[in-house]
């Protein structure tokens, strides 16, 4: 870290063009791992600031899952801090529903409530994956690079994500009594 | 094709993944599958639904954050107006966001222009390189400094103990009148926190409430109406509120 070179006005320019467009991705990510507006807030601005520091070694690759790969370290390095903090990782892991404000989502359908706050309550593993392949719309190449992961384990852990998140909704729908017809 | 290939394949298909070659391999397969279809049908409406969520852009304060970071990085000479009047818009377009989504929010209902002046004083805080008039976590050099330029005394307190740490104080002007802002910080997150004197005996209990990120708390106490604008969580700002109100207890 120490021994990167101090970023100057023309890679901060460059910065500016390749990587920012990138940043609604990076909260809308950092939005879904933390479940927390105000952290996700936090885990997003570092990160664009690990991206500046590390911007030397960014080489023309794809930029937004060069830019969620580390979105994603920062916010397990933050996990790690809170754990250190004697904070149990369950603790920020097991804050599903708390991520999603209820008065925002307000504005959205009964329906798109709890879709949502279905994927919260998956696990980071499972939340994650579908977060970058439906919301993000990223192949699964590009998904690979984010979780540092062969294509083929994407795929497997994409399939097992889908069938949980639709046994959450099946479970969430059932109990309010008007379930979906084809699931 | 085997049933466990099949399966392994539907992912693929709805993802646009497979090749044209193994897409039509699939679609053959699937006709003498009827579990496969059920699960295509399955994985296809997951998707539908996650797609159809609303988007969630980068609120306009981390933009603003990270835009002020690349700046003082890039250590260019700073474009005053310019800049001055970028925040401008942001805290606009932040005040009309804030001001349209709100709801249960005391603050509203009893005036939006003082909901308004608070965010707008609280962005000034939060975006400008020069958060307070006076620099100090010594109430005795903050509270002196407030003599002379407004007409009460503010209650200070510094709330390291509580992790707030006091930063200092600035002037703002709520509603035509000149306020007292004492400004803290929990990590890297700023809390305005503005006060003056109450106009109605005794306290009243502060209702915090919560938008895009923002906590605002409205409440009376010690003879002051107090308001705390903070970009941080409700329980962070339930707590902040708890840690005020002890030390101006203590101080009576």
């Amino acid at each position: 870290m120490s021994d990167a070179p101090k970023p100057d006005a023309g890679t901060v320019d460059r910065f500016r063009t390749v990587m920012l467009p990138h940043l609604d991705a990076a909260y809308g990510y950092a939005r879904w791992l933390t479940r927390d507006p105000v952290q996700a807030q936090d885990v997003a601005q570092e990160a664009m600031l690990r991206a500046l520091r590390y911007f030397h070694a960014f080489r023309g690759e794809d930029a937004k899952p060069w830019l969620l790969r580390i979105v994603r370290n920062t916010w397990l390095d933050l996990a790690r801090r809170h754990a250190a903090e004697k904070v149990p990782l369950e603790e920020i892991e097991d804050r599903a529903g708390d991520g999603l404000d209820p008065e925002q989502s307000a504005l959205a359908g009964d329906r798109r409530r709890q879709i949502a706050a279905a994927l919260a309550a998956l696990p980071a593993e499972a939340r994650e994956v579908l977060v970058l392949r439906e919301i993000e719309d990223l192949s699964y190449k590009r998904i690979a690079v984010v979780l540092d992961l062969p294509i083929g384990t994407v795929m497997s852990r994409l399939a097992r994500a889908r069938e949980k998140l639709a046994a959450g909704l099946r479970g969430h729908l059932e109990r309010r009594g008007h379930g979906l017809p084809d699931m | 094709m085997d049933c466990p290939t099949c399966e392994a394949m539907v992912g693929a298909y709805v993802d646009g993944e497979l090749s044209v070659a193994e897409s039509a391999e699939f679609e053959r397969a699937l006709e003498a599958c009827p579990d496969c279809r059920r699960r295509l049908e399955e994985t296809r409406m997951v998707s539908g639904l996650l797609r159809d969520l609303p988007a969630d852009p980068a609120p306009d304060l981390l933009r603003a954050k990270v835009e002020r970071e690349l700046r003082a990085i890039a250590g260019r000479p700073r474009p005053y107006p310019r800049q001055h009047l970028r925040w401008m818009a942001t805290a606009a377009s932040l005040i009309v966001a804030l001001g349209i989504g709100w709801t249960g929010a005391t603050l509203v209902s009893q005036s939006g222009r003082e909901t308004d002046a608070l965010m707008a004083g609280y962005l000034r805080i939060a975006m400008s390189d020069h958060p307070v008039e006076v620099a100090s976590s010594d109430r005795h050099t903050v509270k002196p400094w407030f003599a002379g330029r407004i007409d009460y005394a503010p209650p200070v307190h510094d709330l390291t103990t509580a992790g707030f740490p006091l930063v200092g104080g600035r002037l703002d002007i709520v509603d035509g009148r000149k306020v007292a802002v004492m400004v803290y910080r929990r990590n890297r997150h700023w809390i305005a926190l503005t006060a003056w004197p109450a106009t109605s005996a005794g306290d009243a209990a502060a209702s915090v409430a919560q938008r895009d990120g923002f906590a605002l708390g409205d409440w009376r106490h010690g003879g002051f109406e107090l308001r705390a604008v903070g970009d941080l969580a409700p329980a962070d700002m339930k707590s902040f509120v708890t840690a005020l109100d002890r030390a101006v207890d203590s101080d009576r």
